[in-house]
């Protein structure tokens, strides 16, 4: 994609505009000073490949499949209603 | 303060009190609450349990420590079958399938909730105005704020409404609430508690952590909670904390604290005396002080909020209408999503993600998010460096006192600027401790990584001089 997208687009929001008060703190931030020694990346919290969790699949429960459907915002005739899809 | 829940524990299985009457008291006193701290009462559950509680207490059987003590949960958290609207339009009808894993170690553990409580929408915020629910008003003062992002549960610990409340801490919004209500409020080392079941906001920041009114009952609830979870990644074991451990703090010889954030304009002259004179009581105890320097209060806030915007627009491009939440049509998909998400979100919540969205963006990355990430690395690395030469650092929660009802919403930059003191140690995932001591709006007192319970050694200290 080369086309630039405005922040209104990437956010989904309409008409959405950067705000004077959260460009002063990134302004703060383009000014300050930068060690470039610091690439060691002291917060990252890295899970080592030995650690990784095991691949299972769990099947939900009668009560979650339950509150799933009931947090669904439309439904008609005993089925989910999603909004229409596009293409452009 | 003694521990209220080794005081309940006594009276329940004393008999003093049934489980049955202090539930159902404390849901009157949270029903008839004026300061905005309830979203919901989950009062059936709540007594169902307390009425299992009495009649194992009548069958002469033991109860756990924590077994009929009640609690309340920021408005964050999942609970199974319980409302969680992230004091949001977008998930006011919102109801969790399935339960965090904090909250389940204390259901477990035999505590009874009561109430989801009350807070600034997603997080996102300093005073728990940005909120559906009307916002939480001050508990020792109504005209000011409660706090945020866990104003609620704050003021719902302070009033005595829950015997401890869980918030959630990203940039202090547990530290700072607790600070404006005088009660105490942990934000502990980040991974120590599993984040499973918590609405993300800022994941690298984001914590689970107790607001209560003794160091004792923090300490409870803390180990209960803690502990790895195959569920968050970031998790990691830790070790119980036990009483006689943080009871003497002999261990602790050199305390640290940043002269920048004292000789500085933004602080108030209360709170710089206040804070002073802390420091000069320290030294009379035998403590030796060091000034340390760190970065600028602004480059600390800015650092934060670019990266927590970051992770907030990502987090929260889910929330878009399509699965759940309060869906408005529109003519096709894209439109369906802007709607949903311009008409439901607050305005701060949506500075927050247009902001995220501007630093994630091409040609903004690189000198912006990039060099924030940078700058973190270096919060972090000073961090460390610190921690060779003293024990504990010591600052204020906040640099003035709470603002009035409605002036945070008029300023946000001022509302960011108010977070100066407590998200650099979020950024370099520290665990800090609010004392309602020492200050107006308290004192932090933060360790080292993982040495969470040399905060709560150092706060037993200082709750002895002050």
């Amino acid at each position: 994609m080369s086309k630039m997208m405005t922040v209104d687009i990437l956010s989904s929001i309409k008409g959405a505009e950067p705000s004077e008060s959260v460009n002063k703190l990134f302004n703060i931030i383009k000014n300050a000073n930068q060690n470039n020694n610091s690439n060691n990346a002291v917060n990252n919290n890295v899970v080592s490949l030995n650690d990784l969790r095991e691949d299972v699949v769990i099947e939900s429960s009668k009560i979650e499949k339950e509150i799933i459907v009931e947090n669904f915002p439309k439904e008609k005739n005993g089925f989910l209603v999603v909004a229409k899809v596009i293409e452009d | 303060m003694e521990s209220q829940i080794k005081k309940i524990h006594q009276q329940l299985m004393s008999k003093e009190i049934s489980c049955t009457d202090l539930v159902q008291e404390k849901l009157d006193l949270l029903k008839q609450n004026t300061h905005n701290t309830v979203n919901s009462l989950l009062e059936e559950t709540a007594l169902e349990l307390a009425k299992k509680v009495d009649e194992k207490i009548e069958n002469g059987q033991e109860i756990g420590l924590l077994e009929g003590i009640p609690f309340g949960i920021k408005d964050v958290y999942m609970v199974q079958g319980t409302y969680t609207t992230a004091s949001s339009n977008l998930l006011k009808n919102y109801k969790s399938s399935y339960t965090a894993t904090a909250i389940q170690k204390l259901l477990d553990a035999g505590a009874i909730p009561l109430v989801k409580e009350n807070g600034d929408s997603f997080g996102h915020g300093s005073s728990s105005e940005n909120t559906i629910f009307g916002a939480v008003k001050n508990a020792i003062n109504p005209a000011l704020v409660g706090g945020g992002s866990s104003g609620g549960s704050a003021v719902n610990v302070a009033k005595d409404f829950t015997t401890f409340s869980i918030g959630g801490d990203t940039g202090g919004s547990i530290r700072q609430p607790a600070g404006y209500n005088k009660v105490y409020g942990l934000k502990p080392t980040y991974g120590r508690i599993s984040r499973y079941g918590l609405m993300a906001y800022a994941s690298s920041t984001d914590c689970v952590g107790p607001i209560a009114k003794s160091i004792e009952d923090i300490r409870i609830v803390l180990n209960i909670m803690s502990g790895k979870d195959v569920k968050d990644q970031t998790s990691y074991a830790s070790e119980e904390i036990l009483e006689d451990a943080i009871s003497n703090a002999s261990a602790i010889k050199t305390v640290g604290y940043f002269k920048n954030f004292i000789e500085n304009e933004a602080i108030s002259p209360e709170i710089k005396q206040d804070f002073l004179a802390t420091i000069e009581k320290m030294k009379t105890k035998g403590i030796a002080i060091k000034e340390l320097d760190f970065f600028n209060a602004d480059v600390l806030v800015s650092t934060y909020y670019t990266l927590a915007m970051a992770e907030t627009a990502s987090n929260l491009s889910r929330l878009d209408g399509t699965n759940y939440g309060a869906r408005i049509e529109g003519e096709n998909l894209k439109d369906t999503y802007s709607i949903t998400r311009s008409e439901n979100f607050s305005e701060e919540s949506k500075r927050r993600i247009v902001g995220g969205n501007q630093v994630l963006s091409q040609g903004f990355s690189d000198e912006i998010y990039l060099k924030a990430q940078n700058l973190r690395n270096q919060i972090s690395q000073r961090f460390s460096e610190d921690f060779n030469e003293v024990d504990v650092i010591l600052s204020p929660v906040t640099p003035a006192n709470p603002p009035k009802i409605g002036e945070s919403l008029q300023n946000p930059l001022a509302m960011y600027l108010s977070d100066a003191y407590t998200v650099g140690f979020s950024l370099g995932e520290l665990p800090t401790l609010t004392i309602p001591k020492g200050t107006e709006t308290g004192l932090q007192i933060t360790a080292d990584k993982k040495k969470d319970a040399q905060v709560l050694q150092f706060a037993n200290f200082l709750n002895d001089i002050l």
